[in-house]
């Protein structure tokens, strides 16, 4: 039914939203979750139930792990549990709560009344389409896709690369050799 | 399986330059040692060069429905190939020479190369989007790579937001032309396009707008070019000659197709907005750049003028008009190259010194007017080359600006674009003015460095790069004297597009 595609697209505008007025990083991070599965329901109901498993597996998924991430490096004392339980009040989660309702209501609606590929009109796209595409005629697409990843790794890694001082004990660290003076 | 030779062979230009990137790395991995790094890498650029020649027999070949191998694109890789080149001869004494440990550079610069090479190759918007990622991504490390100095790091987070949101742009552009048409291939587009009763829709129209809109961030023309000066003047020279070349250079010849296999000229919405965007280009980048007082910010506002002259050629949409944009971009890239690499051999560049400011590292490019004051006085070829790089971007005569301006005027004329034309004329009178006021600097002979407060430990260029430049300038005035060489080559591969 239409009416799921255009709850989940609201849902997804409004989360979205949220995310950019939030002044809080970890409040506008759990609207962040909230946008993208949203966004995965959109995708579901429009009949690609595997990019909708993509969408929640990668990003839901990974920004949840990098949140953890974040979390865990930074150090948290004290500070950290009072604001913790600041954030534990219902004011904080109650409307990604809500959002989350509304996705996870419209989900049961759509698998009870197997209503999936409905709105597309056509049968849904599984990953085995999905797969056949990506390394049939798309195939120098994955391998552009695979060299802009190494870009991305190279430059972090060089921008990231953590040293004490600079670019002295930075060549210092790297030479394995013999340590180079620099004036 | 017999017919993927073929492909193959087509694409071993842009399959040699991501080889080459792979193995830099790899090498890197186990010989920390700039030598071998940046011999393969420009190995590999030749070999990427050189295979250039092989697809030549087969003409325009379809690879996927992606890229497209036609001479056309083999002409501008070739153009991208050379300049990676040369920019990355200029990085090797910039960044710190035999005692450097910059290989992630080359690694970078090689992809770079490689996301412009899909950019003039690609016939399909997922091929667009990924060379241009490529590319910008690539871009992005590179301007900040001196991680430890202010200037390449701000100028590194601007670029990065601003070609964060130009992709979104042209990603809801090419969303918007898609939910119209169905398909993401230019030639399909078109032919949808030409059938009678067939036009864009206003969401489609919508799209186009987006898609040249982010096209405009990223070739700077005049409303999204806020980013320039800030960015040229940040980023390492070298860097900023590649920015300045072959990422216009490689954005300018994808919209050119777009434009052609794509029907997208039918549009007289676009076209007008286009002609408006070249003359306010034009006009805005001349005038701003009388008011700087440094090198790297005149040549950025010079820049933005330049495209505004390539689009007038652009607009014509004709044989003459591929051709005139060809050689035009020929030209500035030869002309950007051989400026920018002035500035980089004067620089001190950074080289791996301390970093508490009294060591090698240079807080910035010797870029200032005052840097070059009196540079006819003690350094005669560098001056003179520097001169014939100004001469050309004003585009007096015996050299390859002109020739270019030449071509684009007569193509402007002949598809009676009058408006841009005018602005042309008028933007070249203002652009002599601040050419020449650099040149009268470099003469001005009471002025000698020494006595400057702002003397700097002058660089002394290595001899691979005076070769280079000295290369550059002749290229400059050979071409501009005897240009038929070049336009034969040209009519023998670009023109075939339309």
């Amino acid at each position: 039914m239409e009416a799921t595609f255009y709850l989940s697209a609201a849902v997804a505008v409004a989360a979205t939203l949220m995310v950019v007025t939030r002044a809080s990083a970890v409040h506008a991070l759990l609207y962040l979750i909230v946008s993208l599965l949203a966004v995965a329901v959109v995708f579901f109901v429009l009949g690609a139930p595997f990019v909708a498993a993509l969408e929640v597996i990668i990003y839901a998924g990974a920004i949840m792990v990098l949140f953890v991430f974040v979390i865990m490096m930074l150090n948290l004392g004290n500070a950290a549990a009072v604001k913790e339980r600041e954030w534990l009040r219902p004011g904080m989660w109650m409307g990604p709560a809500i959002l989350s309702a509304l996705l996870l209501a419209e989900l049961i609606y759509i698998l009870v009344g197997n209503e999936g590929a409905a709105i597309a009109g056509r049968a849904a796209v599984d990953s085995r389409e999905v797969g056949i595409t990506l390394f049939g005629p798309y195939l120098l697409g994955v391998e552009l896709a695979s060299l802009l990843l190494l870009a991305g790794l190279v430059g972090a890694c060089h921008l990231g690369w953590h040293t004490e001082s600079a670019w002295s004990s930075h060549s210092e660290s790297l030479s394995d050799s013999h340590g180079h003076e620099h004036g | 399986m017999n017919s993927i030779y073929p492909d193959l062979i087509a694409l071993s230009p842009l399959i040699l330059l991501a080889v080459s990137a792979v193995v830099v790395m790899l090498a890197a991995a186990f010989y920390r040692n700039p030598r071998p790094v940046i011999m393969l890498t420009l190995l590999g650029l030749i070999l990427s060069f050189t295979s250039l020649f092989l697809p030549q027999s087969i003409a325009s070949r379809q690879v996927t429905a992606l890229l497209v191998l036609d001479h056309y694109a083999l002409f501008f890789i070739g153009l991208i190939v050379v300049a990676t080149f040369v920019v990355a001869v200029l990085c090797y004494r910039y960044f710190g020479g035999n005692e450097s440990r910059h290989e992630a550079l080359y690694i970078l610069l090689l992809l770079a190369a490689l996301g412009g090479g899909v950019l003039v190759a690609s016939s399909h918007f997922a091929s667009f989007l990924l060379g241009l990622e490529l590319l910008s991504i690539s871009l992005f490390a590179l301007i900040a790579y001196p991680r430890f100095t202010e200037r390449p790091l701000e100028a590194g987070i601007k670029y990065l937001i601003l070609a964060g949101f130009s992709s979104g742009l042209l990603l809801f552009g090419m969303a918007l032309v898609y939910a119209q048409l169905g398909t993401m291939q230019f030639a399909k587009i078109g032919t949808m396009l030409t059938a009678p009763d067939q036009a864009l829709e206003l969401y489609g129209l919508a799209g186009l707008a987006l898609i040249v809109t982010g096209v405009g961030f990223k070739l700077a023309l005049v409303p999204f070019h806020m980013w320039t000066p800030d960015v040229y003047e940040g980023a390492p020279a070298p860097i900023t000659a590649f920015i300045a070349t072959v990422s216009k250079g490689a954005m300018l010849a994808l919209l050119l197709r777009y434009f052609l296999m794509a029907g997208a000229y039918q549009s007289h919405q676009i076209t007008f907005a286009l002609s408006l965007v070249a003359v306010t280009s034009i006009l805005v980048g001349n005038l701003l750049a009388l008011l700087q007082d440094n090198i790297k910010r005149i040549l950025a506002y010079s820049s933005i003028a330049q495209l505004g002259y390539l689009l007038v050629g652009f607009l014509a949409f004709d044989p003459l008009a591929i051709e005139a944009v060809a050689y035009f971009l020929t030209a500035y890239f030869v002309t950007m190259l051989g400026a920018f690499g002035v500035v980089t051999v004067r620089s001190g560049g950074f080289n791996g010194g301390d970093n508490d400011g009294s060591g090698g590292v240079a807080e910035r490019d010797s870029d200032r007017l005052a840097d070059y004051a009196g540079l006819f006085w003690h350094r005669p070829w560098l001056a003179g080359v520097f001169t014939a790089m100004l001469l050309s971007l004003a585009g007096i005569p015996l050299t390859m600006g002109f020739i270019g301006k030449f071509y684009i005027l007569a193509a402007g004329v002949e598809a009676s674009l009058w408006i841009p034309v005018i602005a042309l004329v008028i933007g070249s009178t203002i652009g002599l003015f601040y050419y020449l006021r650099i040149i009268a600097v470099m003469c001005a002979p009471g002025s000698q460095a020494i006595t400057e407060p702002t003397m700097r430990p002058v660089a002394s260029p290595s001899l691979v790069e005076s070769v280079m430049l000295a290369a550059l300038a002749l290229l400059l005035i050979w071409l501009g004297v005897f240009p038929a060489q070049l336009i034969d080559v040209l009519e023998g591969t670009v023109v075939n597009l339309s």
